[in-house]
């Protein structure tokens, strides 16, 4: 096992007054696919946003290799971390194109956009695309700023949602990649289908961690069943 | 592929013919005058103009990219109105001391600016359009009616402040005047150019700028910052105008897409164009009872802006 890349204990935010995430202690190595399931409002995205360091406010301990996302400065951050939100947006109809301009570098978003079948849109602007199409290309977006993976976390919200069977394949497979590069990544996501390909598996249920672990000790009918209430 | 410095290059080519020709116009007719002295008249208000259009344009286009609002503009969110109400308090206080201190008439119309630009982030913060704007309109009214009220309390500014309500300001200038606030423009547009890859990246939403390694706290600050003194010094050259920071910008996308690094000078080109061609036509087409450049942005512009909504969203 190599060492431990992202890491927090006793990890808790409160949201205007309400307690979204209690205690949360978990570890992803380098070259490890963690996944994140749970109800909807379990505390998924509150998770990978704390651990992108997008809430400062976030109490307990909180690592990323060397550093604390929570008080470390964007641009060193941004060279440590990639992260893709679950409903990205953009408030300027770019075409895919000039959205590869904000990546750190335009090469490397080209090569993840032919990766994920966008070449053929890259003149086409963000308004004229379909739902999945956008969102491979915003996480075309976030696989370029992650660059060279070793020693790094990815932090994907959900990214596979929106998407068809082809492109959730390839973005699945780019997950498995990155952390066979040494990337440590972690997926909040919907599907236990695939969560049960992962490492880990992080089972949140109102803010708490019910269960973590390998998929089979993790994801038992038991607590499926008491987690998801009946399903 | 759209080429942005060929039609930036454009820009300029017919901001400065436009310049040329307004300093040929007037209520004396076209030209320059036997020795050139129509044209040491007319060249401290097409000056004026010029730079404060190009601060409303960057002006507005920044405020657009911090908010991530294709509808907020200095002039409808208060931000004008603040920096009014800022000149207002201070003749309402010391009149005797502002004619005599060059600056402190545009340090306090940075001041307003800068409380309400300030007032409408902390205010108006958040991802609902509606809240921003009905914020700003609440802003303007209420600095409008302020400077309205010491309008009538203050005989001797009344007519000033009301001329300033009015963007009725540019005919006042003279370079001893003028170039403090044509400095404080061009500095705040320069400085306004270097928050495009910010800006860029702020579309994509404040955790995806700042996960992409933007300061998004600072780049939100200096934006504040950077649009009061825009503002503030406009406000000081051509009194309060509503429009330019709204539909320069557009224009500006509409031509050479939304890349803040071609849009923003672009638009800054354009606004010293829009405002500038307003004045000239507003004292030109009837002499002897000319319009103010706001009335005359609003006249030409609101069409306009109400042709590209429409289109929008066809």
């Amino acid at each position: 096992m190599s060492e431990a890349r992202l890491e927090s204990l006793r990890l808790s935010v409160d949201l205007a007054g309400r307690t979204v995430l209690d205690g949360i202690a978990l570890t992803v190595s380098a070259g490890e696919v963690v996944a994140v399931v749970g109800a909807n409002g379990a505390g998924k995205t509150t998770l990978l946003r704390a651990c992108a360091g997008l809430l400062p406010e976030a109490t307990g301990e909180l690592r990323l290799g060397e550093i604390d996302p929570r008080r470390t400065a964007p641009a060193k951050l941004a060279s440590l971390r990639a992260y893709a939100p679950q409903h990205p947006t953009s408030a300027w109809d770019y075409t895919l194109t000039e959205l590869g301009t904000l990546a750190p570098s335009l090469a490397e978003y080209v090569q993840w956009q032919e990766r994920f079948g966008l070449r053929a849109l890259a003149a086409r602007k963000l308004s004229e695309l379909s739902g999945g199409e956008r969102k491979v290309a915003h996480l075309s977006l976030t696989f370029s700023a992650l660059g060279d993976a070793y020693g790094k976390a990815l932090l994907l919200d959900e990214p596979t949602t929106a998407l068809d069977l082809c492109r959730a394949e390839l973005v699945a497979r780019a997950i498995r990649a990155s952390a066979q590069a040494g990337a440590a990544v972690l997926v909040a996501t919907h599907d236990l289908a695939w969560a049960r390909t992962c490492d880990r598996v992080l089972v949140l249920s109102e803010g708490r961690l019910v269960a973590a672990g390998p998929p089979a000790t993790a994801l038992t009918a038991e607590l499926v069943h008491a987690t998801w209430g009946g399903a | 592929m759209k080429r942005p410095a060929g039609t930036i290059a454009l820009a300029a080519l017919l901001l400065a013919a436009l310049a040329l020709g307004a300093l040929a116009c007037g209520s004396a007719g076209f030209g320059w005058g036997t020795n050139g002295e129509l044209l040491m008249l007319r060249l401290p208000r097409v000056l004026a103009a010029l730079a404060a259009g190009l601060a409303l344009g960057l002006g507005g286009a920044n405020q657009q990219g911090v908010f991530r609002n294709p509808l907020a503009d200095p002039g409808l969110t208060g931000v004008f109105g603040g920096a009014l109400l800022g000149i207002a308090l201070l003749l309402a206080g010391a009149t005797e001391f502002t004619w005599n201190h060059r600056w402190a008439l545009p340090t306090a119309a940075f001041g307003g600016a800068l409380a309400t630009s300030a007032a409408l982030v902390w205010l108006g913060r958040g991802r609902s359009t509606a809240k921003l704007l009905l914020t700003g309109l609440g802003l303007n009214a209420f600095t409008a009616a302020g400077t309205l009220l010491i309008a009538a309390r203050f005989p001797e500014a009344r007519d000033i402040l009301i001329n300033g309500a009015a963007g009725d300001w540019l005919g006042t200038a003279t370079l001893e005047l003028a170039w403090l606030p044509i400095l404080g423009c061009v500095l705040a547009a320069l400085l306004l150019l270097t928050q495009a890859s910010a800006l860029d990246r702020l579309a994509l939403g404040e955790d995806m700028a700042f996960c992409l390694g933007t300061d998004v706290t600072q780049t939100r600050h200096r934006g504040v910052l950077l649009t009061a003194l825009a503002a503030g010094a406009a406000i000081c050259l051509v009194g309060q105008v509503a429009f330019i920071g709204l539909l320069a910008p557009h224009l500006a996308r509409a031509l050479v897409g939304p890349r803040h690094r071609a849009m923003l000078p672009l638009a800054g080109l354009l606004g010293a164009g829009l405002l500038l061609l307003a004045d000239t036509l507003g004292r030109s087409l009837w002499p002897q009872t000319p319009i103010s450049a706001a009335a005359m942005t609003a006249l030409l512009g609101a069409p306009a802006f109400v042709w590209i909504a429409a289109r929008r969203h066809e």
